[in-house]
C-alpha cells in the first residue's frame, strides 16, 4: 500500500483521531474550517515536489494542479487563502506541533512523538 | 505639485496601514488582485474585415481585511479593456464591496454589493486566473458587452445572500439564495437619469446544488420586474402593459471530475413574461468545455457556446462558436494562454446579416 508511507499529522490538542478521506479534502480545500471542537483548522502543504506530496494528493482524489485551481479560487472570491506550503517535511512537523488545530503530512519515517497521527480512512487504490 | 502629493499619499498609506500593524497578523488588510492582457486577431471568412488588438482586458484589485474570526469585508475594483478615462477606453467598475458572516460551512451570510451564485460561472466570470480561456463562453465576456447584453443572462449584483452546503456521507447539498435590484427604468440618459433605481423592484434568485468530489450538479433562478414603457413608446405600442413586466432566469449547470479530466456545462434561458403578440426578448445560451490536464502546468480544451437572442420585432441574433485553447502555468501566479475560435453568428431580421469569423487570442494572466 503506498499510502501507507505517508501519515497525516495533527497538533496534540486536536479531538479526532480518525478522518475519512473526504473530509480530509474539506479540510485541505477550505470547505470546513474547524475541528468538532470548534477550534479552526490550520492546513500545511509541503512545497517540494515529491513522492510524499503527489501520494497525499493522490489520496486526495485530486491533481495538485487541480488542488491549487481550488485554492486560488477561494482566495479570489474572498472566501480563505491557500494553505501555507513548507519547505520540508521536518518543518511541517515543527510547525504542526506548535500550531493549534494544525494538521500536515510527511513521510511516515519523518513522524516524532511531538505530533498525533491520523487515520485516514481512504478510497481503494487502483 | 507630484511631489506633494505622493508626501499625501504616503502619509496616508501610512497612516492607515500603522494600526494595522499593531493587530494579530490574521486581521491584517490584503491588497491584492489579478489582470490578463491579451492579443487578440479577428477575421471575418466571408467579408474582408480584419481586427487584430492588444488590450489589457481585465485588471482587478482587491481589499480584504478580517474584522472579526468570523467578518471579513472585502472589495473588489474592476478595469476592462484598457480602461483609460483620458483617452475615453474600456470601463471601471466597483465590482464588489461586501462584508461576510461564517456561522459554519451550512449558514454564510454576504451582505452589501457582490455578484450573486447562479450556475456555475457567474461569480467567476471576470477571475480571469481561474479559467483557462482568453474568451469567455458568450454570456460571460466582459468584452463583447457591446454585442451581448450580458446582463440580461445573468445577474450581475445582489446585496444580500446567504449560502452554505450541508453533507451526508459523500454528497454535498449547496444552496445559495440572494435579492437584489432589478435593473431597470432609471438608467436613462436621455432623460437625465442614470445609475439603478432601488425604489421600485427587487430582484431574488438562487442555487440549489448537488456535488461530490467528482461532480457537480446544480440549478438556477432568478425572478425580478423590469419596466419597459419608454422602449414600447418608442416602438410606436401603447405602454400600460410594459410597466412591471416579470423577467425569469432559469439556469443549469453540470461538472465531471474524472482524473485529468474536466467537463464543465451550463444552460440558461431568459423569459420575459409580456404576453405581447409581436414583443418577444426571450434568450438562451449553452456552453459545454472538455478539458484535459495534459501535465501539472498545461491544460488543453475544446468547447462550444451557443447565444440565442431575440430582440423582436427589431431584431435577434443567434451565435455558434467553436473554441480551443490551450493554458501554460509558467510558475505559481503567471500563466500563458492560447485560443482559437470559429464564430457563426446569424440574425433573420434587419438586412438578414449571416457571418463567420476566425478569432485568434494570445493573452498572459497574472496574479498579484
Amino acid at each position: 500500500m503506498a499510502f501507507a508511507q505517508i501519515a497525516i499529522i495533527a497538533h496534540k490538542a486536536v479531538p479526532e483521531d480518525t478522518l475519512s478521506q473526504a473530509l480530509l479534502l474539506d479540510f485541505y480545500s477550505g470547505e470546513i474550517k474547524s475541528w468538532s471542537n470548534k477550534v479552526p483548522v490550520v492546513v500545511f502543504d509541503l512545497k517540494p515536489v515529491g513522492e510524499t506530496r503527489e501520494l497525499f494528493y493522490k489520496l486526495l482524489g485530486k491533481t495538485s494542479s487541480r488542488m491549487k485551481s481550488i485554492w486560488l479560487k477561494k482566495l479570489l472570491m474572498g472566501e480563505g487563502e491557500p494553505p501555507a506550503a513548507l519547505e520540508s517535511e521536518e518543518e511541517v512537523v515543527k510547525k504542526v506541533a506548535a500550531t493549534r488545530g494544525a494538521i500536515g503530512y510527511v513521510g511516515k519515517v519523518k513522524v516524532t512523538g511531538e505530533v498525533k497521527i491520523i487515520t485516514v480512512v481512504a478510497k481503494k487504490e487502483k | 505639485m507630484l511631489r506633494f502629493r505622493s508626501r499625501v499619499v504616503a502619509a496616508l498609506l501610512s497612516c492607515g496601514l500603522a494600526p494595522l500593524g499593531a493587530q494579530p497578523a490574521g486581521l491584517n488588510l490584503k491588497v491584492f488582485g489579478y489582470f490578463q492582457a491579451s492579443f487578440g486577431r479577428e477575421k471575418a471568412i466571408d467579408r474582408p474585415v480584419e481586427l487584430k488588438s492588444f488590450s489589457l482586458q481585465q485588471l482587478n484589485l482587491f481589499l480584504q481585511k478580517d474584522l472579526t474570526p468570523n467578518w471579513r469585508a472585502f472589495v473588489n475594483f474592476e478595469f476592462v479593456n484598457s480602461y483609460s478615462s483620458f483617452r475615453n477606453w474600456g470601463a471601471q467598475n466597483l465590482e464588489e464591496a461586501w462584508v461576510s458572516y461564517r456561522r459554519s460551512e451550512q449558514f454564510n451570510l454576504k451582505l452589501g454589493l457582490q455578484v450573486p451564485t447562479f450556475n456555475n460561472l457567474n461569480e467567476i466570470k471576470n477571475k480571469t486566473p481561474l479559467l483557462p480561456y482568453v474568451i469567455r463562453p458568450l454570456a460571460y465576456e466582459s468584452s463583447f458587452n457591446e454585442i451581448i447584453a450580458l446582463d440580461e443572462f445573468a445577474p450581475t449584483q445582489a446585496f444580500a445572500q446567504a449560502y452554505g452546503f450541508l453533507s451526508a456521507r459523500k454528497l454535498k447539498f449547496d444552496y445559495a439564495v440572494f435579492v437584489g435590484n432589478s435593473p431597470n427604468i432609471n438608467s436613462d440618459p436621455e432623460a437625465g437619469q442614470t445609475g439603478v433605481d432601488t425604489t421600485k423592484f427587487f430582484l431574488a434568485g438562487g442555487r440549489f446544488g448537488i456535488r461530490t468530489n467528482t461532480f457537480k450538479l446544480g440549478v438556477s433562478a432568478t425572478l425580478e420586474h423590469l419596466d419597459f414603457y419608454r422602449g414600447a413608446l418608442r416602438l410606436g405600442y401603447e405602454p400600460s402593459g410594459f410597466r412591471k413586466v416579470p423577467r425569469l432566469r432559469f439556469g443549469g449547470d453540470f461538472s465531471l471530475n474524472a482524473g485529468k479530466w474536466l467537463w464543465e456545462s451550463e444552460f440558461i434561458r431568459v423569459i420575459y413574461d409580456d404576453d405581447h403578440p409581436v414583443l418577444d426578448l426571450d434568450k438562451e445560451f449553452y456552453y459545454g468545455t472538455l478539458e484535459h490536464e495534459w501535465t501539472e502546468r498545461f491544460l488543453v480544451y475544446a468547447g462550444y457556446w451557443v447565444i440565442r437572442e431575440n430582440n423582436l420585432p427589431m431584431e435577434d441574433l443567434d451565435l455558434f462558436a467553436l473554441t480551443t485553447g490551450a493554458a501554460y502555468g509558467i510558475n505559481e501566479t503567471i500563466s500563458a494562454k492560447a485560443q482559437y475560435g470559429r464564430v457563426r453568428f446569424e440574425s433573420s431580421t434587419l438586412s438578414g446579416i449571416e457571418g463567420r469569423a476566425n478569432y485568434y487570442y494570445l493573452a498572459i494572466s497574472v496574479v498579484f
